[in-house]
């Protein structure tokens, strides 16, 4: 049964990108939010096996949306996206329990190694 | 202590991260054109709102934004909200990866708006341009990355930060 994936990204192309690479995989995006906002209010309803959340967003951002839903949800498993890949970000991210980063743009093998890290713990 | 990029390292650094991303996002490789974008372009701007002052904006012809959001959706046929959508896409990734590239350089942590995209040429209003570096894809289209800073500081040159 494929693992049940739910993006967070205020563009729809990321949606698109990752649908079209976890195409065939072990992995099936079930659900996409276009905010931090919408990701906190369906969170316990899709119950995703894991969510790729981008951190530049309008209104809260991926950081705020993954701190929310992590002191909610403590189980939840949270790969952060993004293109800020540096110590500052990464440090930023760690903190929060954040179980994996890639860096956009990515390919097919770094998204499913990052999803597999995060499932894996 | 001074957080200051001269002119030519940032033009440099700027110049490499544009076409390194361009070619991973898009499989477009730009090189260094003369003409400016035609009569049919878009725009996509973001300012830095921590970190830095400045502001990029990113004005290309349409017809290169169609290749870019055909490759980067994987689609023949492209609407106009895939081009907004791809274009501001393609400057969030290219931003952060300039973010990246200044805090290595600076050790400022920068950053930066959601990108807006414009259709047509756009200048935001307080800042003014500092350099513009133009490109040609290959195809008979053309692109240009500006950098803006705020208007009093124009004759400062290079990239300050706000925490020096």
């Amino acid at each position: 049964m494929a693992k049940r994936v739910m993006v967070v990204d205020d563009s729809r192309v990321q949606e698109v990108q990752i649908r079209n690479l976890l195409e065939g995989t072990d992995y099936e995006v079930v659900h996409y939010c276009r905010s931090g906002e919408d990701a906190l209010a369906v969170y316990d309803q899709v119950n995703p096996d894991v969510v790729t959340m981008d951190i530049i967003m309008p209104g809260m951002d991926g950081l705020e949306t993954a701190q929310a839903i992590l002191e909610e949800y403590p189980e939840a498993k949270i790969i952060m996206v993004s293109s800020l890949a540096y110590e500052d970000t990464f440090d930023e991210a760690k903190a929060i329990g954040a179980k994996a980063f890639i860096d956009k743009p990515f390919d097919q093998e770094q998204l499913l190694a990052a999803l597999n890290t995060a499932l894996a713990e | 202590m001074d957080k200051a990029i001269p002119e030519d390292k940032l033009r440099e650094g700027l110049d490499r991260i544009i076409r390194d991303v361009t070619q991973a996002s898009a499989g477009i490789a730009l090189v260094p054109g003369e003409a400016k974008p035609g009569n049919h372009i878009c725009t996509v701007h973001i300012g830095f709102r921590r970190g830095f002052h400045s502001s990029l904006t990113f004005r290309a012809d349409a017809a290169l934004f169609a290749r870019m959001a055909q490759s980067m959706l994987k689609v023949e046929q492209v609407t106009p909200e895939d081009l907004e959508d791809v274009g501001k896409e393609y400057f969030n990734v290219l931003c952060g990866h300039i973010a990246t590239a200044l805090y290595k350089a600076t050790n400022v942590s920068a950053r930066f708006s959601v990108p807006s995209f414009h259709w047509g040429s756009y200048s935001p209003k307080d800042h003014t341009e500092q350099f513009v570096i133009r490109y040609s894809s290959g195809q008979n289209e053309a692109a240009e990355l500006v950098h803006h800073i705020p208007a009093p500081q124009a004759e400062n040159g290079g990239i300050q930060s706000s925490q020096t």
